[in-house]
């Protein structure tokens, strides 16, 4: 075997130029695989580690969430409501929220920016706990004119940076910027970071209404939150006399929702790196036919001094596995320093932490992948080379 | 023995069919040292490609020890060109991304040979042809005589019994082909039957008997 490896790597070097190229050909079909593949994992575990961080909680929202992942909303949740569903067994925590667009001015700047209001004490609990705050402090219920903001309406919105004791204009009405939160993790950034945080009945009063648009509670056993769900989505409906009002939803569920989105997503990638991957099997077949019609001398010789065709065809299709496998390695570096590179310019633009995750099934397979592409690809050129008639293969060049 | 019982072979160019042989009856005994002279597109390289069973025959047979060759299979007809046959061609026909001795161990490689063997062995061939000191060498590094040389230690890695030369001082200058012909003197005398084609009167002199060929017909 060493001698074929051998004669294989002579031959690679010999044409070392385009050699290279069909390796480059085949690592960055398989480079665009892995780093797609090692993006998306992390992509998955930043967000499906998180929200099992939050495994107890349920969001509950008026309105339906449709099979293809769309919202209809159906007006708002009453007072009645959350009171109602205080009686139901296992619930520790139960947050009312209410959120709308609002007209923020600071130092003659204005913006449209979210409010989002609740009970303080709760909201403290899902917010503040995990992201922290950088200055300030939290809200308190008496907190009439206090506001608390997101990292990116302290320093990204307006022209000025905002510290606490700043003052901003909510619809109209003056507030003091009682505290600011850190900039929050990937999870927590689309919820914190824009946001400005008012209590419930101030919010209410900002925003002009009545309703709640969000209920998020906290049951005290895991095992139990289908089940609460089921009873709180119940609880509602009845009060406002509909089957399909309130929908309650566990981080369960969603974290079962996001699966099925990600498994969609991986398909999307995978096929687009068979893309890429086609277009390196050509250059490889061409690459391989263009060695073939460039040695018909050379295997004219190797059969007049005796070589048989199987001969001919594994000496080709090892030095296509060779390249192949040259291909397939690069392409496992290659594409981890691509996950690498796109993690980075995710956060750059995005400011979402994704950190690509190596998965050696992701390596593994790809070499496998580059490997059977390879000889696939290889072996219509070997065949023709080995079926080439001796004297017609020694006359040619 | 060798012997061809109407050899003819036809080569279709297009509309055209070219006789390159026509009923050639040929007998060539075991040790024997034959010239086939002729000038160009007499059809003696075609001869020599169906003797060394390269090509098959349009009709008629190439009989190598009894064997009908243009019975066989294509992988027998490898195994023959392996192990009974040597060849010697006009342009050398060295692989050029091997040396020397990678060139000669080639035969005994697709013979199965194991590798210390075959390597002792090539080391030896070269020794023999006078190129010793040349087993590194890559073919282009070498003279035309030289080659020709290697060539000829290609062709004997397997032992073979016949050694088959197209030309084999065709492209090398007198002295080179003087020793060339010395070599192939020395290997008949091992035993081995050789069949050279040339065109050159002085070199067909030298073979024990020498058979003129014109128009694809082996003239008496």
């Amino acid at each position: 075997m060493r001698d074929e490896f051998l004669m294989a790597y002579r031959s690679i070097k010999e044409r070392k130029g385009r050699s290279i190229l069909t390796v480059l050909g085949i690592a960055v079909g398989i480079a665009a695989i892995v780093s797609l593949m090692s993006v998306g994992y992390g992509m998955e575990e930043a967000i499906t580690g998180e929200l099992t961080k939050m495994a107890d909680m349920i969001s509950v929202i008026p309105g339906e969430i449709s099979g293809h992942g769309g919202y209809v909303e159906k007006g708002g949740f009453t007072d009645r409501d959350v009171n109602d569903l205080q009686r139901i067994w296992g619930i520790k925590d139960i947050s009312a929220m209410v959120y709308g667009a609002a007209e923020v001015e600071y130092r003659n700047k204005r913006l449209p920016i979210f409010v989002l209001g609740g009970d303080t004490k709760e909201l403290g609990g899902f917010y503040v706990e995990p992201v922290g705050l950088k200055e300030g402090r939290w809200l308190r219920e008496n907190d009439y004119k206090g506001c608390v903001i997101g990292d990116r309406v302290a320093n990204d919105f307006f022209d000025e940076v905002i510290h606490v004791n700043d003052k901003l204009i909510i619809n109209g009405d003056k507030f003091i910027v009682v505290g600011i939160f850190e900039k929050a993790s990937t999870l927590y950034a689309a919820d914190v970071d824009p946001h400005i945080f008012l209590t419930l009945r101030i919010s209410q009063d900002v925003l002009q209404t009545e309703e709640i648009k969000y209920i998020m509670v906290r049951v005290y056993d895991i095992d139990e939150a289908e089940e609460i769900a089921e009873e709180i989505e119940e609880t509602i409906n009845d009060n406002h006399g509909l089957d399909d009002f309130a929908n309650a939803m566990t981080m369960g569920s969603a974290l079962e929702q996001i699966g099925t989105v990600f498994n969609i997503i991986r398909v999307v990638l995978v096929c687009i790196a068979a893309i890429a991957l086609v277009v390196a099997s050509i250059g490889i077949m061409n690459t391989m036919l263009m060695s073939v019609m460039e040695r018909t001398h050379e295997i004219g010789v190797m059969k007049a001094i005796g070589a048989k065709n199987r001969d001919v065809l594994s000496l080709f299709l090892l030095e296509t596995s060779v390249v192949s496998l040259l291909g397939g390695v690069a392409g496992c570096g290659l594409g981890w320093g691509m996950a690498i590179l796109i993690s980075f310019v995710v956060e750059m633009a995005s400011g979402i932490e994704i950190a690509a995750i190596p998965k050696p099934g992701v390596f593994l397979g790809g070499i496998a992948v580059a490997m059977i592409v390879g000889v696939l690809s290889g072996f219509y050129p070997a065949r023709k080379a080995s079926k080439m008639s001796p004297v017609e293969a020694v006359r040619y060049g | 023995m060798i012997r061809t019982e109407n050899l003819t072979k036809v080569y279709r160019m297009g509309e055209v069919e070219v006789q390159a042989l026509r009923d050639v009856n040929l007998e060539i005994q075991d040790g024997e040292f034959i010239a086939i002279a002729g000038p160009s597109g007499s059809g003696k390289s075609t001869l020599l490609n169906m003797i060394g069973c390269l090509d098959k025959p349009t009709s008629g047979a190439v009989f190598i020890d009894d064997i009908d060759t243009g019975k066989l299979s294509e992988n027998k007809l490898a195994e023959i060109r392996r192990e009974k046959i040597g060849f010697i061609f006009q342009q050398f026909n060295l692989i050029h991304t091997l040396n020397a001795l990678e060139n000669v161990a080639l035969p005994m490689f697709f013979a199965g040979v194991g590798r210390e063997t075959r390597l002792k062995r090539a080391e030896e061939l070269l020794a023999k042809v006078g190129l010793g000191d040349r087993v590194d060498h890559k073919p282009s590094e070498l003279s035309g005589g030289e080659q020709q040389r290697m060539a000829i230690a290609r062709a004997l890695s397997n032992d073979p019994e016949i050694i088959i030369g197209d030309e084999p001082t065709g492209n090398v200058d007198t002295e080179a082909g003087n020793a060339i012909m010395d070599l192939l003197e020395g290997l008949n005398r091992e035993g081995r039957t050789i069949i050279v084609v040339t065109h050159d009167a002085e070199i067909a002199a030298r073979a024990g008997r020498t058979k003129r060929m014109r128009d694809g017909k082996v003239l008496d």
